[in-house]
């Protein structure tokens, strides 16, 4: 035998591996057109978002007198005044109001410019007044007009005045929803899971069951906006538009994503952990309760943070109940109509002005970061704590 | 014979003859009487009987599928576990049918403790491992007291020299063999007066398995054992008597001695030989 053996690949080797380069270069192909898209989206977002995160600011003298508290917009230069956000003027008798002293006296602040200046000076719009320009371009050459923080982006409610909107309300109405999703379906989405899994008999109706709950993870989120209307604000009379209404309604959602991702932590847990529980004289709970649940903290965590975050990032089912609403002030209650981040952006997108434009951009990078922070945690989590066997 | 109450009240069971039993002058500590299981269709175990003798360590031995094992599950109801599986016939322990249906098995199986194939310590600290079912049985509740017992289980393991530095630690930290020992050290830390181990040694080192086996001669003085082993020198060094099963019989029951030198059945002697098996 030692003749006729060649160990140099055969015509047939060279061909099997050819095919293995043509299908590792397909692979390769998928991830890269994969990363361009995501590359493609983000760099839209970030140009199109990033000048929402700054806003034109001019430095102006502010004059406050018995007039000036009646007829606000003059308590600044006639000339200026037309420059200046209108959501500066409103505020000026609840100034003097909440510090007396100010009244008779002359300040200089940096004040936010109009959507419309701002617009003219990140260069996206041409449409404004000449004789503003040439004000604007006066200001600029004394060195009182530059880029501010637009924290009024974090700390203030939508608003029909594109420079003063933000997204306040929104994160407030989506930190109440998110806590009605997490008490109630955290709960009953693990219990329900330990249930099925631990005790459960394996029967048809159990089987029935199961199968429901994987296809209820599939079903359309509309739908499950359809069933909270007709249900929690119909029957229950939870107030339509409610961080409530829309909470309950997002938790039919999350259950069966905590319910599956539990019952995957949970046949994790190895079988003998169990046993060996038993066999020391533990009760089926007590090794459930001491043993596996620990075990599988991390993975039911994981599963929890994922399905908030799938929830913190829905807008379809709320449109039906309402929570699509304008809501210039943070809800104080969760029965208070409410706005979510999702539909804020919905709403900004809608708008005519082109200042929204940024703002919706904007707004798209803050729900991204706070999601991937979401899923990040839930992955930190799951690589710290999961344990192999 | 100690009397130990299983249900809460002091019922005797009637004392059934069986087949199978050394013939010796010494205390059975269980009775097995034409013991049936069943997993769906499929019939384990076709009527066994034997007698576990007290203080003694007894080895079941026979080929993959013979029912060694769910034999053994069936000595603390660990079988009840299993979804679809179907028992019939009586395992008597201290004078009561452990089938009945007033036993519970929890109290069950603090009275007879189990030891896996795969070593399986809870993944919390030496110490927990050991404290934690006296603690939820009711057994010990001072601290001081629960300290003693566990560096007296860890010793009547053998293994509080290689631990005392470190009850802290995770049990899955320590080695195959020494987290078998934990498992033995847990298994008697609730005084339980059987011990069952499901081939204890399989996943150990040789030398590991030593250790485990010196550790189970010492234990039979306080201990009944009851041990299925896939290794026949195993069962011909710890055991006083061996059981050989198979397809669901005992196809015979001896002192080991007798059952290795001289067995009484051809199928018994193919076996032990290596001709099958």
């Amino acid at each position: 035998m030692s003749q006729g053996i060649t160990l140099a690949p055969s015509r047939q080797l060279k061909k099997r591996y050819r095919a293995e380069k043509r299908f590792k270069a397909y692979c390769i192909a998928a991830l890269l057109l994969a990363l361009a898209f995501l590359v493609v989206f983000f760099s839209d977002m970030i140009r199109q978002g990033y000048s929402a995160f700054v806003q034109t600011e001019i430095k102006v003298d502010v004059t406050y007198n018995e007039d000036t508290v009646k007829f606000t917009n003059e308590s600044v230069t006639e000339d200026v005044s037309p420059l200046i956000s209108r959501a500066f003027y409103r505020t000026i008798p609840r100034q003097v109001e909440a510090n007396p002293d100010l009244m008779n006296t002359t300040q200089t602040r940096w004040l936010t410019a109009t959507a419309h200046v701002d617009q003219y000076r990140k260069g996206y719009s041409d449409r404004l007044d000449p004789e503003l320009k040439a004000t604007l371009d006066r200001l600029e050459s004394e060195g009182r007009v530059s880029y501010g923080f637009n924290s009024g982006l974090f700390f203030s409610g939508d608003s029909k005045i594109p420079s003063n909107a933000g997204l306040w309300s929104a994160f407030v109405g989506s930190f109440y929803v998110m806590i009605v999703v997490l008490v109630v379906s955290f709960p009953i989405g693990v219990a329900t899971a330990i249930y099925l899994e631990e005790f459960a008999p394996d029967n048809r109706f159990t089987q029935g069951i199961e199968i429901n709950i994987n296809n209820l993870a599939a079903v359309p989120s509309i739908l499950f906006g359809l069933l909270g209307l007709a249900i929690f604000i119909n029957f229950f009379g939870v107030p339509r538009s409610s961080a409530l209404a829309g909470g309950l309604t997002l938790s039919l959602m999350t259950l069966p994503v905590i319910i599956i991702s539990t019952r995957a932590a949970l046949k994790a847990v190895p079988q003998n952990i169990r046993q060996g529980a038993q066999a020391v004289g533990a009760s089926r709970w007590q090794a459930i309760r001491d043993h596996v649940l620990p075990l599988s903290l991390p993975g039911i965590l994981t599963g929890t943070i994922i399905g908030i975050a799938q929830a913190i990032g829905e807008t379809a089912p709320l449109l039906l109940i309402g929570m699509i609403a304008y809501i210039p002030d943070a809800p104080t209650s969760m029965t208070e109509a409410a706005t979510v981040l999702p539909a804020q952006i919905y709403t900004w997108s809608g708008m005519p002005e082109g200042a929204y434009v940024s703002l919706t951009a904007a707004g798209i990078l803050v729900l991204l970061t706070l999601l991937i922070t979401l899923n990040a945690t839930a992955v930190i989590l799951r690589n710290r704590f999961e344990r192999r066997w | 014979m100690r009397t130990r109450d299983l249900t809460g009240d002091n019922t005797q069971v009637v004392n059934v003859p069986t087949t199978e039993r050394p013939r010796v002058n010494q205390n059975m500590k269980m009775k097995v009487h034409d013991l049936e299981v069943w997993y769906g269709e499929k019939q384990a175990l076709h009527g066994v009987s034997m007698d576990v003798v007290e203080n003694e360590v007894t080895a079941l031995i026979g080929p993959s599928g013979c029912g060694k094992s769910t034999f053994l599950r069936c000595l603390n109801r660990m079988n009840d576990l299993i979804p679809d599986v179907r028992i019939k016939g009586e395992v008597e322990f201290e004078n009561q049918n452990i089938y009945a249906p007033e036993v519970d098995v929890v109290e069950l199986r603090s009275h007879i403790g189990m030891v896996f194939q795969k070593p399986n310590p809870f993944p919390k600290s030496i110490y927990d491992n050991i404290a934690y079912a006296p603690k939820i049985l009711g057994q010990v509740r001072k601290r001081t007291d629960m300290e003693d017992l566990v560096e007296h289980s860890l010793k009547r393991a053998g293994l509080w020299e290689e631990v005392k530095d470190r009850l802290q630690m995770p049990g899955l930290s320590l080695s195959g063999g020494q987290q078998q020992r934990l498992c033995i050290a847990r298994a008697i830390a609730v005084s339980p007066s059987v011990l069952l181990m499901d081939e204890p040694c399989s996943a150990l080192d040789p030398v590991a398995t030593a250790t485990v086996e010196q550790l189970i001669d010492e234990l039979k003085e306080n201990y009944t054992i009851v041990i299925v082993t896939h290794n026949l020198q195993q069962a011909a060094r710890v055991a006083g008597y061996t059981a050989f099963f198979h397809l669901g019989n005992i196809v015979e029951y001896s002192d080991t001695d007798s059952l290795f030198t001289h067995p009484r059945e051809k199928k018994t002697e193919d076996y032990i030989t290596g001709r099958y098996g």
